[in-house]
């Protein structure tokens, strides 16, 4: 690895370059330290083997989920960290929803292995090949998982527990004078309602 | 639907053996004990939540909870006072009443901060209990987000003179209706729901067994029930099954 805060050196040169040799994805540079690469979910180990073995990206720093459930899709954002350029990449890569099966990269990088049973709790989605999908943090949750858009929260709560009124004598003083609450629940909800995306 | 003011108030005293009408010592003594209660009130404060910030302002030299006889403890089983600073969650919850049913009674319970009276701005978390008096019999709610040192102690106050005058009492109603406690519980975590304490033993041993300790609650419970084994002592590490460098 040539040192890279040498003067004239530039990292977007290098990354871009390197970058070339990995097929259909797509580079942005959203900041000059931080470059989203977008690419079809095949590609992305290869693109990893790349950072890691060619880049020096040995440090996987989350991966983040995110549901598209309009495009039927869930989105992974893999984010990378090398501590020769760095540069933070994150690699962006699209699964479909309905069977939300991908691979599991545990055995490029270890801490990978929490951050996809993280997944596996929050959204549903399996990862082939990875150590342990049981329950991780949600240990008490029996229900589906929670952080996929369709599951409806509020239905929830006031399914499992329902709502205890709390109406102190100052509330009611500050409401006479016109203050209080500005924006009931069920006002927020139906806001949500119009806009169709939520 | 639960109003604060529906939670039952059990009048002190009523089942009291010895409340002594015709012996004035007696009143004397109950006096006197109640008076010793409240003015050294050992304090478990379990943090789950940003309110437990407030606590040590309120414990430290600016507002000094100790000349009220307030002092931090580290022991469930030598505090009296349960202090639920801030969000429940469901998981968190557990751990709360298995502190709680460790206490030696009298013991009560204060909610800090809005999140314990009714979820607060977790209202639509589906991983936060909303009441706590549902699972346990809370004594006091210090509502706010977050309450300040000045509120904590003035609603500690108010416990005290609580206690003082022999109404805060709510311990009592965790043995008398004990059902609709462990219903509450079972209806979170599932019906295998069992706490290492004997709840339903200690009623009767303590004399405050009532019409509705018994339910269908604890009908459930009794069905899987497994008696309390003591804990195996192991020495040595564990293998690790899954590590390889």
């Amino acid at each position: 690895m040539t040192p890279t805060d040498a003067p004239g050196h530039d990292v977007t040169t290098t990354l871009d370059f390197l970058l070339q040799e990995v097929d259909g994805l797509r580079t942005r540079w959203v900041a000059p330290r931080r470059l989203r690469v977008d690419l079809p979910a095949e590609t992305l180990p290869a693109l990893l083997e790349l950072l890691k073995g060619r880049a020096g990206y040995v440090h996987l720093s989350a991966i983040s989920c995110v549901d598209w459930p309009d495009d039927g899709q869930f989105e992974l954002v893999y984010h990378t960290w090398s501590y020769e350029l760095n540069v933070l990449v994150m690699a962006h890569i699209r699964i479909p929803r309905d069977p939300g099966v991908y691979l599991s990269i545990y055995d490029l990088y270890r801490p990978a292995a929490f951050f996809e049973r993280d997944i596996h709790e929050m959204f549903g989605l399996w990862f082939e090949g990875s150590p342990d999908m049981g329950k991780f943090i949600l240990t008490e949750w029996e229900g589906p998982p929670p952080m996929r858009k369709e599951f409806d929260g509020e239905a929830w709560v006031m399914e499992q527990f329902g709502w205890q009124e709390y109406r102190p004598e100052w509330l009611t003083e500050i409401e006479a004078k016109g203050g209080g609450i500005s924006k009931r629940p069920e006002q927020l909800r139906g806001d949500k309602g119009e806009d169709g995306t939520a | 639907m639960t109003d604060l003011r529906t939670i039952p108030v059990v009048a002190a005293g009523e089942e009291r053996p010895s409340g002594g009408q015709g012996n004035l010592l007696a009143r004397v003594f109950d006096e006197l004990t109640a008076f010793c209660r409240s003015r050294s009130l050992f304090m478990l404060h379990y943090c789950t939540g940003c309110g437990a910030v407030e606590l040590p302002p309120a414990m430290t030299s600016r507002f000094d909870m100790e000349r009220l006889g307030i002092q931090p403890m580290v022991t469930p089983r030598q505090a009296d006072i349960l202090l639920v600073t801030g969000y429940v969650s469901t998981k968190t919850l557990k751990r709360i009443i298995l502190t709680y049913e460790q206490m030696n009674s009298p013991k009560y319970v204060i909610g800090i901060c809005s999140c314990t009276v009714n979820g607060g701005m977790y209202w639509q978390s589906y991983a936060t209990a909303k009441k706590l008096n549902d699972y346990l019999p809370v004594d006091m709610y210090i509502a706010g987000c977050m309450p300040r040192p000045e509120a904590v102690i003035s609603g500690l106050r108010e416990l005290i003179a609580n206690i003082r005058a022999g109404r805060s009492d709510y311990w009592r109603d965790y043995y008398r209706r004990y059902d609709h406690y462990l219903g509450n519980q079972q209806r979170l975590f599932g019906e295998n729901w069992q706490t290492p304490t004997d709840v339903i033993a200690e009623a009767r041993h303590y004399g405050l067994f009532g019409p509705e300790t018994l339910g269908e609650h604890t009908a459930l419970l009794e069905q899987h029930q497994t008696p309390l084994q003591p804990f195996e002592m192991r020495l040595g590490l564990k293998q690790d099954k899954g590590s390889s460098s």
